[in-house]
């Protein structure tokens, strides 16, 4: 066991975590916010576990919890301000940019990252960072659609 | 997938650090982790089971782009680091072709080109890129040693390299870039920006002529990992950068390298692939030497 402090969507938490534990168990199990999905059994592949680690969009499966400590998280919980869904969240609201939405989590945290990087991306850019998020709805044309709308409303 | 039972995890700040906590252990236990995005699988999987872990995130040292004296690239430095660098000389390019599509954007923000490098998987990017630009490797050991090795000697077979357990690499690195010189690569996978079914990896320099004067080729996703086609690099040399010479080299590339048939391509489209990326990026390694 190893004793962590890691800062989840601006509380800190401190907790103590086997060395083995992975950062989305941490967050889902120890935190207890379970808007960070894990759908490929921890395999790297799907993207619904997406976090920001200090800004920055990481499978949060890929990583070992205690490798967080003193790092700053933010979690799909994390967008919203107050009640006030982000431009993102709108657009995937507006847009239909989600069906089932198991894999919603992480493509809004991996977006949101994308176009504070890229504020007017083209299409070809969005569906190229979207590559590390899988939709099995197969719901990318309206994803796209909200990822779009979003840097608009961004824009204005 | 999980990891089973780890004892330790240790995050040092200093190369010396790292390489005490890496040596307090009996051989074999203990594991530098960096990016993380080749070795946790491996950990998840239990292919590997370190009882200790010494996570390099916080060697500052070892991260950054330094270009003071030819190009120096920390071990630590990660894909978008490298991807979003736009001050590659012509010669070392490719660096940046590979970076830019390894993966996804979230490994992309974690992965590094150490630990891409030092795991050598057998389908992987920067091997091969590393390979054909001849970097030199950069080796230090708990003793205060540092030890150069060439690429060529450092990449040995898949998840192989010449790397002791108890040696950290701090950086890759080339000497100023000579003049007229460009690289290239490309890579094909079964989806976008995935692990290379084949990449292709062209480095050539040019004489007053415009002609070919030294050429390096090395290919990605072969059976023994990335490899360096010396026919390549000799069939290349003389041509004027025109597409039937460089299709005459790239169909000796693909005769001199032996293709494996697995679950993703057979042997001969393997062939194929080699010649139509070996074209393709041999063709922008040119361009990219004349500017």
């Amino acid at each position: 066991m190893q004793t962590i402090n890691v800062k989840v969507n601006g509380t800190t938490y401190q907790e103590s975590v086997p060395i083995r534990m992975l950062l989305v168990d941490f967050i889902r199990e120890v935190v207890g916010l379970t808007g960070t999905h894990v759908s490929c059994t921890y395999e790297g592949v799907c993207g619904a576990c997406t976090i920001h680690l200090n800004g920055e969009a990481v499978k949060s499966c890929m990583l070992l919890a205690v490798q967080a400590d003193g790092h700053e998280i933010t979690t799909v919980e994390g967008l919203a301000n107050d009640k006030e869904l982000s431009p993102l969240q709108k657009a995937f609201n507006e847009q239909h940019g989600l069906q089932c939405g198991f894999c919603t989590a992480g493509v809004l945290m991996n977006m949101t990252e994308f176009l504070a990087k890229n504020p007017n991306p083209s299409d070809d850019e969005i569906r190229h960072g979207l590559i590390g998020n899988l939709c099995r709805c197969t719901g990318y044309v309206h994803i796209v659609n909200a990822v779009r709308a979003a840097a608009k409303s961004i824009a204005n | 997938m999980y990891p089973a039972h780890i004892e330790s995890y240790y995050r040092p700040t200093t190369v010396a650090e790292a390489l005490a906590a890496i040596t307090r252990q009996p051989e074999g236990d203990s594991m530098f982790l960096a990016g993380g995005q080749s070795l946790m699988q491996a950990i998840k999987s239990r292919m590997v089971r370190p009882t200790s872990i010494v996570d390099l995130q916080s060697v500052a040292e070892l991260r950054g782009i330094d270009q003071a004296n030819g190009l120096r690239i920390g071990a630590m430095t990660r894909y978008v680091e490298i991807a979003e660098y736009e001050q590659f000389p012509a010669a070392y390019a490719a660096l940046r072709d590979a970076a830019e599509r390894v993966g996804d954007r979230q490994v992309r923000n974690r992965g590094t080109i150490g630990g891409s490098v030092c795991w050598n998987y057998v389908a992987s990017c920067l091997p091969s890129v590393v390979l054909a630009l001849n970097g030199t490797m950069s080796l230090a050991s708990a003793d205060g040693s540092i030890r150069d090795v060439k690429a060529k000697d450092f990449i040995i077979a898949p998840l192989e390299t010449a790397r002791r357990e108890d040696e950290i690499l701090l950086c890759v690195s080339w000497p100023k870039p000579p003049p007229k010189t460009g690289s290239a690569y490309k890579k094909w996978g079964l989806v976008t920006d995935a692990l290379p079914v084949v990449g292709m990896c062209v480095s050539i320099s040019l004489d007053d002529l415009g002609k070919c004067r030294t050429a390096q080729v090395a290919v990605a996703g072969l059976a023994d990992g990335a490899q360096i086609a010396d026919a390549g690099g000799a069939a290349l040399i003389g041509s004027a950068g025109d597409e039937a010479s460089i299709s005459a080299a790239m169909n000796d590339v693909a005769d001199s390298v032996e293709t494996h048939s697995d679950h993703w391509a057979d042997a001969s489209y393997r062939e194929q692939l080699i010649k139509r990326l070996g074209v393709e990026v041999t063709l922008r390694a040119f361009a990219r030497a004349r500017r």
